[in-house]
């Protein structure tokens, strides 16, 4: 071996090697790079699958034995098959235009308007962000039910012996559904009158219109690609809803896409190849209206001009139509809070649910309320919840934190980060349950079965919300302020620890709530994942509805939307703080 | 023909019961009078316009345009702003994107409720209007394809397309760059004498005020503390408030050394001994406490050493700071225990440190507060 050799050796060995010098240069690439991989494991496996399940014949271990598209020829030739179609949307159209009408009346009375009583339009959205869907559903399921009030007091007035309203209907269940959805298009619109340069109406007033006027040909074009938008986030979700469907339209034999695919995978042995391919079916439905929805988001910011100074936008005088508005108030306030949760404290305080009578009043005890505090199967319950809802939220907000900060600055891999950490907005929640179920029975992991699969379902399923909440924040805070730590002589690392993260934690905290929140109230997704020993809220009152033991699912609803009402105020309190708390602006 | 009385709009603040709004507001002017409410930033400059356009309900006063009474607390009349007929052009231009420029504009002929425009009227009302403003062929255009300037325009071509009697501006040039701004006072000046419109106008900007203006009402916490012509405004300031915020004059105090009647010249002692000319416009008793305002331009700045003449005051001082500006020069001229602002032409430069005398005629130095 020469001595000129030795050195070029060494040499080469100083040299780093090409791939860790490219790392070097920004040692965001490095993230970038770690979480990629952790998106990518969480995110593709549970499309893959189903695109795999939806065109493969199995044999009963999962072995691929072959290629098909039986599958889809069976959905295309069943007319049930078709039929859930035709009911999922009407279901979701319906519901979807009853809840803009109820939510978006709403919103304006209360942010636009010298209207009464609006804070109980406030009152009812807390509330109702912390209560399951499911309990609203059991609530009003009774209300207009066979023995609930409505059809108690015809049957009294007319003395008939026929039903004024059969709640298991499609009628019932776009009531229903509307009214499950009027309290978030009541916060989202809510925002975006809110946010409406007030000068907008004032000009068209001072141009001579009247108040009338003005709404129809100012306010209302102005806020209309914000309300398209918003009324097709709510037919996403609702053509994806689970509740009202298996609770109302099932026991009635109407079914809908969700219901199909519950019911192609509980029954033995379940037709996975069938459910894969209705929810395949699904998935597009949902990637078509996401791409219409993300052009009418784009025009709805188009119209978001110039703003003034900030003058306090004087609210439109109603008159005497103020009482009109007031009333519109509390029937909403009724609907969405009252009118529920008395009929969950009655079912909970009888030993049975029977009708509202006074009959029934002699017989009120505690003793479903005991019974929730005293056996440890609802504590456990409790807690498996909390747990996973905290997990999932906690892991979400870790991931995206890194994610969503680089794809807001443009950095490496930010686009494809982006789009990985939101590929789980085309699922419907069930279908994803469907999906989760399928990728970790061929995982050699043991956690199907356990809490562990639920919480990475949640991940894959809150991950979109996460990176929006921390995708907003970080477009909040002034390019500047980063620019001046790296000026400053801060490395990217030092940056994101000591600069981005504390600017950022309102935000952070903020999603985390969010996510908590409505992954402890979820259903769908859990309820084919769910076993006996790892049961979460929302399948154990579905468990409990099925199994008719109403009283002690009512009394356990209701100390649970207690607790979560705690923190649905906490959640709102933190946004309040986090709106005034945009640095560097 | 616009007649405001004893405007009184009170907003109660969390903090101290006397926070914004205006206080006992009056003033009348003639048609075709270009106005402008002036003052810092929460002076009560713009709730005094937004009560007049409607969009504020004041708490008292009366408020007229011509024989009609747009608002009266005594009387209980409260004319609704979209029945006022008034032409507004607010800060943020407010022009809907949704529609086009042509849209926008014809939109208050459009709503019009006491009379109904025919198309080819409100065609050819709007063309008039573009034309005013110098936007002919934009009609078509989208709003949201304007800039700065043009949407400005827009905005006030809709402001004047139904010819109101009033037009009310609310820091219209505010959101314009400092160039376009320059462009725009003239112009706008240039329109509204070509309209005749009466027109009220609400800034902070001093200069704009003063360049605009046939008539100026200077506004402090609530209050018109000066109502007058641009140049009285600025030589002749009513009390210290506007001698600091208009052109930054410079503030002596001393004392009265004889009775002088109003409109006069008389003599004050400061406290450093120097005895000043100066114009009493209210007149003054023997011994009073006075502060004297003198505008830094209105000083000549001299070579030390050389008496004053026919009548000039003269104060020695040293110049501590000295900073070329380009068209003038700026010096900070300590004189006894105070510091002395003149600005003075840029050809001859005095270096700091220099020995100075500073010399200003009497009527320069007007007392502003006793």
């Amino acid at each position: 071996m020469s001595a000129s050799s030795t050195v070029a050796e060494r040499a080469q060995a100083a040299r780093p090697a090409p791939w860790l010098n490219w790392l070097r240069q920004d040692p965001r690439r490095l993230i970038a790079f770690l979480v990629g991989i952790v998106l990518a494991v969480l995110m593709v496996p549970p499309l893959w699958i189903l695109i795999l399940d939806s065109v493969t014949t199995q044999d009963a271990i999962g072995e691929i034995t072959g290629f098909t598209f039986g599958h889809f020829a069976k959905l295309g030739a069943e007319k049930n098959a078709l039929i859930s179609l035709w009911n999922s949307l009407v279901f979701a159209a319906g519901s979807t235009v009853l809840s803009l009408l109820l939510g978006g009346v709403l919103a304006w009375l209360v942010e636009r308007t010298n209207a009464p009583l609006k804070v109980l339009a406030y009152l009812a959205t807390i509330i109702s962000m912390g209560t399951p869907y499911i309990l609203h559903v059991i609530a009003w399921l009774f209300l207009l039910g066979k023995v609930g009030p409505l059809n108690d007091v015809y049957r009294m007035v007319t003395g008939s012996t026929d039903n004024l309203f059969n709640v298991n209907s499609m009628a019932g269940m776009v009531l229903i559904e509307g009214f499950l959805w009027s309290p978030l298009v009541f916060l989202l619109l809510g925002a975006t009158f809110r946010a409406a340069n007030a000068d907008m109406e004032e000009a068209a007033r001072m141009s001579g219109a009247s108040v009338y006027d003005t709404l129809r040909r100012i306010s209302l074009p102005l806020a209309m690609p914000a309300i398209l938008a918003l009324a097709l986030f709510v037919f996403i979700r609702a053509i994806g809803g689970f509740e009202v469907p298996a609770l109302v339209g099932m026991p009635a034999r109407i079914y809908v896409l969700t219901t199909d695919v519950y019911q192609a995978t509980i029954v033995v042995p379940p037709d996975l190849g069938y459910a894969a391919a209705f929810s395949i079916v699904m998935v597009l439905i949902v990637v078509v209206l996401l791409y219409f929805y993300g052009r009418l988001s784009k025009s709805a910011e188009k119209y978001h001009s110039v703003t003034g100074k900030g003058y306090r936008p004087r609210p439109f005088d109603l008159g005497r139509g103020r009482w009109i508005a007031g009333a519109v108030i509390i029937v909403n306030f009724m609907i969405v809070l009252v009118l529920p949760l008395i009929t969950l404290l009655w079912m909970a305080l009888l030993p049975f649910v029977q009708a509202f009578s006074m009959k029934g009043l002699a017989t009120i005890s505690l003793h479903n309320f005991t019974t929730v505090f005293t056996q440890a199967g609802y504590f456990e319950l409790a807690m498996n919840s909390l747990t996973v809802a905290a997990g999932a939220a906690t892991a979400i907000m870790l991931i995206t934190a890194l994610a969503g900060w680089i794809a807001a600055r443009g950095g490496p891999g930010g686009r494809i980060l982006d789009q990985l950490a939101t590929l789980s907005l085309v699922f419907p929640g069930i279908c994803l349950g469907v999906a989760v179920m399928e990728v970790y029975l061929r995982v050699p992991l043991p956690i199907y079965g356990s809490l562990w699969i639920i919480a990475i379902a949640y991940v894959i399923r809150y991950m979109p919300y996460g990176m929006r909440y921390v995708y907003s924040g970080v477009l909040q805070l002034h390019k500047e302020l980063e620019e001046a730590a790296g000026v400053a002589g801060a490395g990217s690392m030092t940056t994101l620890r000591r600069v981005i993260v504390p600017l950022l934690t309102p935000a952070l905290v903020a999603g985390w709530l969010f996510i908590f929140l409505i992954a402890s109230k979820e259903l769908a997704i859990a309820v084919l994942l769910a076993s006996p020993t790892s049961k979460v809220i929302a399948v154990a009152i579905f468990d409990q509805w099925v199994n008719g033991q109403g009283g002690e699912l009512a009394a356990f609803g209701l100390v649970w939307t207690v607790l979560m009402t705690v923190i649905a105020c906490i959640f709102f309190a933190q946004m309040r703080r986090g709106g005034s708390d945009v640095y560097g602006n | 023909m616009l007649t405001v009385r004893a405007l009184t709009k009170i907003y109660a603040n969390r903090f101290d019961a006397q926070a914004g709004g205006v206080r006992d507001v009056s003033f009348d002017l003639p048609t075709g009078t270009f106005f402008t409410l002036l003052g810092p930033s929460g002076c009560g400059k713009t709730t005094t316009l937004r009560c007049i356009a409607g969009l504020e309900r004041p708490d008292q006063g009366r408020i007229a345009v011509g024989d009609r009474v747009l608002w009266d607390s005594d009387a209980g009349i409260a004319v609704p702003m979209n029945q006022r007929g008034i032409g507004m052009v607010f800060q943020s231009y407010a022009i809907w994107p949704h529609m086009t420029v042509f849209e926008n504009i014809a939109f208050p002929l459009r709503v019009a409720k006491d009379r109904r425009y025919g198309r080819e009227e409100i065609r050819r009302m709007v063309d008039e209007a573009l034309s005013t403003v110098g936007l002919s062929g934009y009609g078509e255009r989208p709003a949201t394809r304007l800039s700065g300037g043009q949407q400005q325009r827009v905005a006030l071509a809709r402001a004047i397309v139904y010819r109101p009697q009033l037009l009310l501006l609310d820091e219209p040039l505010s959101n314009l760059d400092a160039a376009l701004r320059e462009e725009m006072r003239v112009e706008l000046r240039r329109l509204q004498q070509q309209i005749g419109v009466t027109t009220i106008y609400v800034t902070h900007d001093q200069a704009e005020a003063l360049a605009m203006s046939d008539r100026i009402a200077v506004m402090d916490s609530g209050r018109v503390v000066q109502l007058d012509e641009p140049r009285a405004i600025y030589f002749r300031p009513a009390n210290e408030f506007v001698a600091s915020f208009i052109g930054a004059a410079n503030l002596l105090t001393g004392v009265s050394s004889g009775a002088v009647a109003a409109g006069e010249v008389g003599a004050i002692q400061t406290g450093d001994g120097e005895s000043i000319g100066c114009l009493f416009p209210s007149g003054g008793q023997a011994g009073g406490k006075v502060t004297v305002a003198v505008r830094p331009e209105s000083i000549v700045l001299g070579p030390d050493g050389g008496g004053s003449t026919n009548g000039s005051n003269l104060l020695r001082g040293t110049v501590s700071a000295a900073s070329f500006l380009g068209g003038s020069a700026r010096y900070d001229v300590r004189v006894g225990s105070r510091v002395v602002r003149v600005v003075a032409s840029a050809e001859h430069v005095v270096p700091a440190g220099t020995s100075v005398g500073l010399v200003f005629s009497p009527q320069a130095a007007v007392v502003v507060g006793a």
